[in-house]
């Protein structure tokens, strides 16, 4: 920020001046409003429930990191060089090997990589470039020289969180952004999209492309998300798709569709595993790509350039691949396979930190010194040694006042049609925890920035886009909805409904315990409300048979609300559905489910102590799936992704009513009126009631109301007849499956004309739990056939090895 | 020159259907200086599949099959017609100390025999494998006469035993046991000359089924076999010797390919969606003409 003569940069000059006039203290609320944004983003839940809980919230710092326009011209350049050495080493060392033949690189570097992946040097029928992405991270020493702290051409993650940095930046911070001529990001992704679309396939008019990614349970996860969104790709895990007469397919709901351009964000050796023997991914991919009919970005067995130990070689290999010099330097490292770089390090080791050769990062792997005794299984050739550095300041905001602090930058650029390489005007920054000198990315990072890069005056004209594809044809319908999603989003609409009803049942049976001295109606009631809570699996059997007025049944509903609870259960089999689909739900939908998982656990958990306290928090979790219902109506397009999420509702809400109900019926004659009211409370349609026939309860108004009118709809035969409609609508009216449930969604109104027409309606009615029951196990089966039908999830096994849990 | 006919059936019966099935076979005879393929065909059942020809990193022919109709059974045939005569080995005298050999493989000029010095999935760094193989060669040693005597005490010291081992039995576990299988001598072997720094590679093909007139029938017929190659230096290059049957390969052998380890050149492999329990039957016949 500040020249060797204490004088601010110019480049700094619009952002400080922006600060200024908009006081340390605004910029200290809009950077809690920036926290609050990646909060509602879901950032700071999914990160925290991955699979290394230490990790804290994502924080992105309200200070930019600043780039002048000179500045990042020659990082560019720099780095669009290195892209282009390692693309030709890849091509090299999958190829023809003359890098290790001409001495120019130790075999034993290569050859001992485990990231050098064999099966990627198996000959291509058609050639495919092996590098089309390429990320750096760079450290600008005290002598103010930018260098390459290390080279990233597997992974490169960050590029779709430096897209939301600055999405949320500039939504928080308008006026920095209008005091300061900032390239915008835009330019850099349209260009992206179009090389994609130009690796397709020749003959290929509008090639499908897809974001490969591990899945919802890896921390990457939201970096993928966010990259999908900004390209415009649809997000696939390995599951999703297949190979067929040498070619890769998505699984859709409508078939399979062909898939020419694959962003992998997988390891390379998780991507096929008929070639890499690590047990997951689509088998024959490798295969497809060696005979061109799919294109990956980058290609497996990419993450082999990155490796540290090849640093000290990378100006040989330039001078013999690219016939130029190294324009930027990077640490000065020694690969220890050398007996004299060895003798180097052992002669001042306080000055250097040994790393991996292959990996990147700058802790000292296990073994490290004892490799150099000769003891154990670790060899030299395994390391290398970097004299670390100290990175240089940039301003951070800390509390409402600016301080330096010492960051890292990360750089992304992208290979066009032409094989020109461009960076992103702009990146992702982190500060470093604590201070001192660095070898390499360190592991832990404190918060992120932004990175601006400053706009020259002839940059500023972006002239219109060149046309990137043949005009779209409108499309309505979704059927492209990969299977696994549409299972995901099934479950998800089941688990929002149950814990729905579960709580419905939880308020009726508290609000008559907590009314104290039970009347018999209140105490037969009780016993109902307690079977139906055993039949949902809230609460054992000997709970629900237990004294209305005893201590059980308090205890067994606050454990249900309790840790390891069946109704905590519920809130938590929300989540998991609802994470791994997260790219289908609209922003408000996503808010509110992660609301809703949110609170409700705070209140459940707040509500263990008493009942006074579970009684609010079952209401709570009623409004929100109340709320989450409303929003789902209004927001979600009629496509697969809502009729998967309705279907999975109503066929849990029909059994579920079909359940409750015959358990409110089951009662002896002179009880059967508080059955009726009871029934009428438990489908939420006492007013209604009231309302048509004011107090005379009798069973044929009630059963219409609660099983067949086609207007109510918490009735049975409401969410029979939305069943039909999805089935319908997903797999067409002459389908099997939607015949079965139209068969069934005439048997609410069945049931009430058998009830009319009894010569005694009592008895009629009576006779009712056991065709109720009948309806609620059909129910389920036409469930059990709609998850066989659509499920994705089949596991691939090898040859050798038995099918696990396969019958004889 | 010994002219063959090969004749290799692997089948496997599945218990429940497969619905897609992706093969890999390591199963076509490797051309060379002393081993001319005359024919070669692999047959397989079902018919119909998606099929490719191609070659590995280390060479070997490769073929890669995609069954998309359903299936019960699986059954891949090789049949060859192959002419065999490796060129006999360099006098023991003629070849360098076995640290010169070592010090080469590190070298740019043996850069190519470095991949086999190192350790590998079924040969892993195993120091007692490389105290094993050291009292074969003592400071100076000419590595030809270091290799021979190391294949001659495997033959010595371990009991051929089918069913004390199985592919993931590891090298420490096969030198308890003192007994293995042709697999467990060449992984032994290859662990043993990696320790000192010397490159070796694993060999998969067969041996013949009868043994020459007047010899004691080979172990390891009917059955894949395998066997380990040794570097000699730049010079003499790669010599394959048979722990197995304490062998230098000549005329009695026949390469399909060589890897690392078995995992590279493994015959038949595969990936199912389906299948259950599967029921596997192997048949060699490698026939002199």
């Amino acid at each position: 920020m500040v020249d060797g003569r204490g004088q601010v940069r110019p480049h700094w000059r619009g952002l400080l001046g922006a600060f200024s006039s908009l006081g340390y203290a605004a910029v200290a609320e809009r950077g809690r409003r920036l926290d609050r944004a990646f909060e509602e983003e879901g950032v700071a839940t999914v990160l925290a429930d991955s699979a290394s809980r230490t990790r804290r919230p994502w924080r992105c710092d309200p200070v930019p990191m600043i780039l002048s326009a000179a500045e990042f011209a020659s990082l560019e350049s720099g780095l669009a060089q290195r892209a282009r050495l390692m693309a030709a080493m890849l091509e090299d060392l999958y190829g023809p090997q003359r890098l290790l033949s001409e001495g120019a690189l130790p075999a034993t570097l290569v050859f001992g990589n485990p990231h050098f992946l064999r099966p990627c040097r198996a000959p291509a029928t058609v050639p495919f470039p092996r590098l089309a992405f390429y990320g750096a991270d760079l450290l600008r020493g005290p002598d103010g020289a930018w260098r390459v702290l290390a080279d990233r051409t597997g992974g490169a993650n960050g590029v779709g969180f430096a897209a939301e940095n600055r999405n949320l930046l500039a939504r928080v911070l308008p006026e920095a952004f209008r005091a300061v001529q900032v390239r915008s990001l835009r330019p850099f992704f349209d260009g992206w999209i179009d090389a994609l679309q130009a690796l397709a396939p020749p003959g290929v008019d509008n090639p499908r492309l897809a974001l490969l990614t591990p899945g919802a349970k890896q921390e990457t996860w939201l970096e993928h998300l966010f990259l999908s969104r900004q390209l415009g790709l649809e997000l696939v895990e390995t599951g999703d798709l297949t190979v067929r007469d040498g070619e890769v397919f998505l699984k859709t709901l409508r078939g399979l569709k062909r898939v020419d351009v694959i962003l992998r964000r997988i390891k390379g050796e998780l991507s096929d595993p008929l070639e890499f023997d690590a047990g997951t991914g689509v088998p024959g991919l490798m295969r497809v790509l060696r005979d061109g009919a799919v294109r990956l970005v980058n290609a497996p067995g990419s993450m082999l350039a990155e490796m540290p130990g090849a640093a000290p070689y990378l100006p040989a290999c330039a001078r013999l691949l690219l016939d130029e010099d190294l324009a930027l330097a990077g640490l000065e490292t020694l690969w220890m396979g050398d007996p004299a770089a060895r003798d180097v390090v052992q002669a001042a080791p306080e000055a250097w930190r040994l790393r991996s050769a292959f990996e990147q990062g700058q802790e000292p792997p296990l073994g490290a010194l004892e490799a150099f005794s000769e003891r154990g299984t670790a060899a030299p050739w395994m390391f290398a040694a970097t004299r670390p550095m100290p990175p240089s300041a940039a301003p951070q905001l800390a509390g409402e006042a600016l301080e330096p602090a010492p960051v890292v930058l990360r750089m992304f650029l992208m290979r066009d049609a032409a094989g020109q390489w461009h960076a992103m005007p702009g990146g992702m920054a982190h500060v470093l925890e604590g201070s001192g000198a660095i070898a390499g990315p360190p592991a832990r990072r404190g918060s992120a920035k932004d990175v601006w890069v400053m706009a020259e005056d002839t940059q500023d004209i972006v002239g219109p886009a060149a046309p990137r594809a043949a005009v779209l044809t409108i499309q309505r319908a979704s059927g492209d909805l990969p299977s696994r999603v549409a299972d995901d989003l099934y479950w998800l609409g089941r688990y929002v409904e149950r814990l729905d009803g579960a709580a419905r049942l939880m308020r009726a049976l508290l609000s008559r315990l907590l009314r104290g001295a039970a009347m018999p109606r209140e105490v037969a009631e009780i016993r109902t409300l307690a079977r139906c809570l055993h039949a949902a699996g809230l609460i054992d059997a000997e709970a629900a048979a237990s004294p209305a007025d005893g201590a059980a049944l308090p205890r067994a509903l606050r454990a249900a609300a309790g840790p390891g609870g069946a109704l905590l259960g519920l809130l938590e089999a929300v989540e998991r559905p609802q994470v791994a689909v997260r790219d289908r739900l609209t922003h408000d939908m996503w808010a509110a489910f992660a609301h809703l998982i949110h609170e409700g656990r705070a209140r459940l958990l707040a509500g263990v102590g008493g009942l006074d306290a579970l009684a609010p928090a079952a209401t709570a979790i009623i409004r929100f799936c109340t709320a989450l219902s409303g929003i789902a109506a209004e927001n979600m397009v009629r496509g697969g992704a809502w009729m998967f999420f309705d279907l999975g509702r109503r066929i849990e809400r029909a059994t579920a009513t079909a359940r409750n109900l015959a358990h409110a019926l089951d009662q002896p004659p002179l009880r059967l009126e508080a059955g009726l009211r009871l029934a009428l409370e438990l489908c939420d349609s006492a007013l209604t009631y009231r309302a048509r026939y004011l107090a005379a309860v009798q069973a044929a108004p009630v059963l219409d109301l609660v099983l067949a009118d086609p207007g109510n709809p918490r009735a049975l035969g409401f969410q029979l007849a939305a069943v039909k409609e999805r089935l319908a609508e997903i797999a067409g009216a002459e389908d099997l499956l939607a015949a079965t449930a139209a068969s069934l969604a005439a048997r609410p109104q069945a049931l009430v004309d058998a009830v009319l027409v009894a010569t005694d309606r009592d008895v009629a009615t009576a006779a009712l739990p056991a065709d109720l029951h009948a309806l609620e196990a059909e129910t389920a089966a036409l469930s059990d056939a709609v998850a066989r039908r659509y499920v994705s999830h089949v596991r691939t096994h090898s040859l050798g090895e038995d099918e696990s849990g396969a019958p004889e | 020159m010994t002219r063959y006919t090969l004749w290799h059936r692997t089948a496997y019966r599945y218990g429940r259907s497969v619905d897609l099935a992706s093969h890999l076979l390591h199963l076509s005879p490797r051309k060379l200086p002393g081993q001319v393929v005359r024919a070669a065909e692999i047959e397989v059942l079902p018919e119909g599949g998606h099929r490719k020809d191609g070659q590995d990193h280390f060479g070997n022919g490769v073929t890669w099959l995609f069954i998309g109709t359903t299936h019960d059974a699986f059954e891949v045939t090789l049949k060859a017609t192959v002419e065999v005569d490796f060129a006999p080995p360099p006098p023991a005298g003629d070849t360098l100390p076995w640290e010169q050999v070592r010090d080469a493989a590190r070298s740019p000029e043996g850069w190519d025999a470095a991949e086999f010095t190192l350790p590998s999935h079924h040969a892993p760094a195993e120091r007692a494998a490389g105290l094993y193989a050291a009292e074969s060669f003592p400071p100076g040693r000419p590595i030809m006469a270091g290799v021979r005597e190391l294949c001659a005490r495997i033959r010595r010291d371990f009991a051929f035993k089918a069913g004390v081992t199985s592919i993931s039995t590891p090298v420490s576990r096969v030198l308890e046991l003192r007994a293995g299988v042709c697999q467990d001598f060449a992984h032994l072997m290859i662990a043993g000359l990696r320790a000192l720094g010397l490159p070796a590679r694993y060999c998969s093909g067969y041996v013949r089924t009868r043994p020459p007139p007047g010899q004691a029938r080979r172990q390891g017929a009917d059955q894949s076999h395998a066997w380990v190659g040794c570097w000699l230096g730049p010079r003499h290059g790669w010599v394959d010797l048979d722990p197995t049957n304490d062998l230098v390969v000549s005329d009695e052998h026949l390469l399909l390919g060589w890897g690392r380890d078995f995992s590279d050149v493994s015959p038949v492999t595969g990936i199912l969606l389906g299948g259950g329990r599967q029921k596997l039957t192997v048949g060699v016949d490698l026939i002199a003409e």
